[in-house]
């Protein structure tokens, strides 16, 4: 299955699109579909509740008011949100001010990926994946991405050589993208 | 995909936002110059997506989805209302300008057939005008030419008589005459054709010599127009013709 990016304007953008005309039914809809994306996200960096409610919160309300955040033709939404929200999380693991700028965010991932039954093979896929890493390369992943440890700080806390880091990261990453590109 | 190998560790890590001061400068500079790695970049992003979609599972409580709502109802709109007048005021616009776009194609449509019809009844007169015009000259042709034969029908034996002939149309003042049979005049005289009023005096209608068959013919002599005649007359004049007749008449109408 392919991953690339479609140009084509998806019922998220519709929503979006809505959503931008001040459709408040538009924005509980688009919550109905991903809430539970940025939920998981936010819970799974930050690991409270309540720390990812707030986060839930903030995405959201980022989009009811700045919907031209999001570009449509640059990336799909589930997956654009699933990326902001851990940046945000991590921000806010740090205590920092957000540093990544959302607009610069672009995702490569077809929206029927996450979308209604696929989500739960497309999870499995993601899972199985991440299962057949290495121990230390998903390790190394994770803390990257959910913990928001840079390279450095993953070289000193696992006591493995910088390079090896960089490189654990990268094929493990590559090692997911294979999973949709065989 | 070709990405430069330099750059492919830390293009991951660019991604992940674990990059920091010059090494993140450099690989923003490699981007501005590079788009295998920017598109690299973006593939990145997608497999950092499918990361984070690993830890989904956990849904948020239901009292999230109230605070946003709530949240929500609470921000001042977000100029809809301008944002609607403006679209109203241009959608208003727009019919406008479709709706005048209609009415002035349809007056032009409408235009354009009446001055085709204005057109086809103008050629129509034209040629009618033209077709009448040529019958005129002819006959005027047939009248006046030197080379014209006149025949003069009479019953039995008589000799021919010198005669008139008068077609006048009052309202517009026209007259056609003929003569024919017309004795021979002196060469400083003439004859000349009075247009006799029913009240007042004889008004001249044009001077005449005839041919060496004593015929002769007026074509539209000038005439006042309206005057309403109660008969013709012919007198013999000096060459250079009469305001007033000088002589009697010779000739005069009898009427039909």
């Amino acid at each position: 299955m392919s991953r690339a990016a479609s140009n084509v304007v998806s019922p998220d953008a519709m929503l979006v699109s809505a959503i931008r005309s001040g459709d408040e039914q538009a924005m509980a809809q688009l919550y109905e579909r991903y809430s539970s994306i940025v939920y998981s996200v936010a819970l799974r960096v930050l690991g409270d509740t309540g720390a990812a409610e707030d986060i839930l919160q903030e995405i959201f309300m980022q989009l009811w008011r700045s919907p031209d955040v999001f570009d449509a033709t640059r990336g799909s939404l589930p997956g654009w949100l699933a990326v902001i929200t851990r940046n945000r999380a991590i921000d806010s693991l740090r205590k920092r001010r957000p540093e990544t700028d959302i607009t610069d965010v672009i995702v490569s991932i077809e929206p029927d990926l996450v979308g209604g039954a696929e989500l739960s093979r497309t999870l499995e896929k993601i899972r199985g994946a991440l299962g057949g890493m290495p121990p230390p390369q998903r390790s190394a992943l994770e803390m990257a991405f959910f913990e928001g440890l840079t390279h450095t700080e993953i070289a000193e806390k696992t006591g493995e050589p910088l390079g090896t880091i960089k490189t654990r990261i990268r094929a493990g990453l590559l090692t997911l993208r294979k999973a949709f590109n065989p | 995909m070709s990405v430069h190998e330099q750059f492919a560790d830390d293009l991951s890590l660019y991604a992940l936002g674990a990059l920091q001061g010059e090494e993140r400068l450099a690989v923003e500079k490699h981007l501005q110059d590079c788009p295998d790695c920017r598109r690299e970049l973006v593939q990145l992003q997608g497999d950092l997506a499918l990361l984070a979609l690993s830890a989904s599972g956990p849904k948020p409580p239901l009292r999230s989805r109230k605070r946003l709502m709530a949240a929500i109802a609470k921000e001042p709109r977000r100029t809809p209302v301008r944002l609607v007048k403006r679209k109203t005021w241009w959608t208003a616009l727009e019919w406008a300008a479709a709706a005048a776009t209609v009415v002035i194609v349809l007056l032009l449509m409408r235009q354009n057939t009446d001055l085709r019809r204005r057109l086809a009844d103008l050629q129509a007169d034209s040629a009618g005008q033209q077709r009448q015009l040529i019958q005129a000259k002819e006959l005027i042709s047939t009248l006046t030419s030197a080379d014209a034969e006149h025949f003069t029908l009479v019953a039995g034996k008589i000799p021919p008589q010198p005669q008139g002939k008068a077609i006048y149309v009052r309202n517009s003042g026209t007259l056609v005459f003929l003569a024919s049979n017309m004795p021979k005049l002196p060469p400083q005289k003439t004859y000349e054709l009075w247009l006799i009023p029913t009240s007042g005096a004889p008004i001249p209608a044009g001077l005449f010599r005839p041919d060496t068959h004593g015929s002769a013919a007026l074509i539209k002599p000038p005439l006042p127009t309206g005057v309403e005649a109660k008969t013709f007359a012919i007198t013999v004049e000096p060459g250079a013709g009469s305001a007033t007749p000088t002589s009697t008449p010779i000739m005069v109408g009898i009427g039909e």
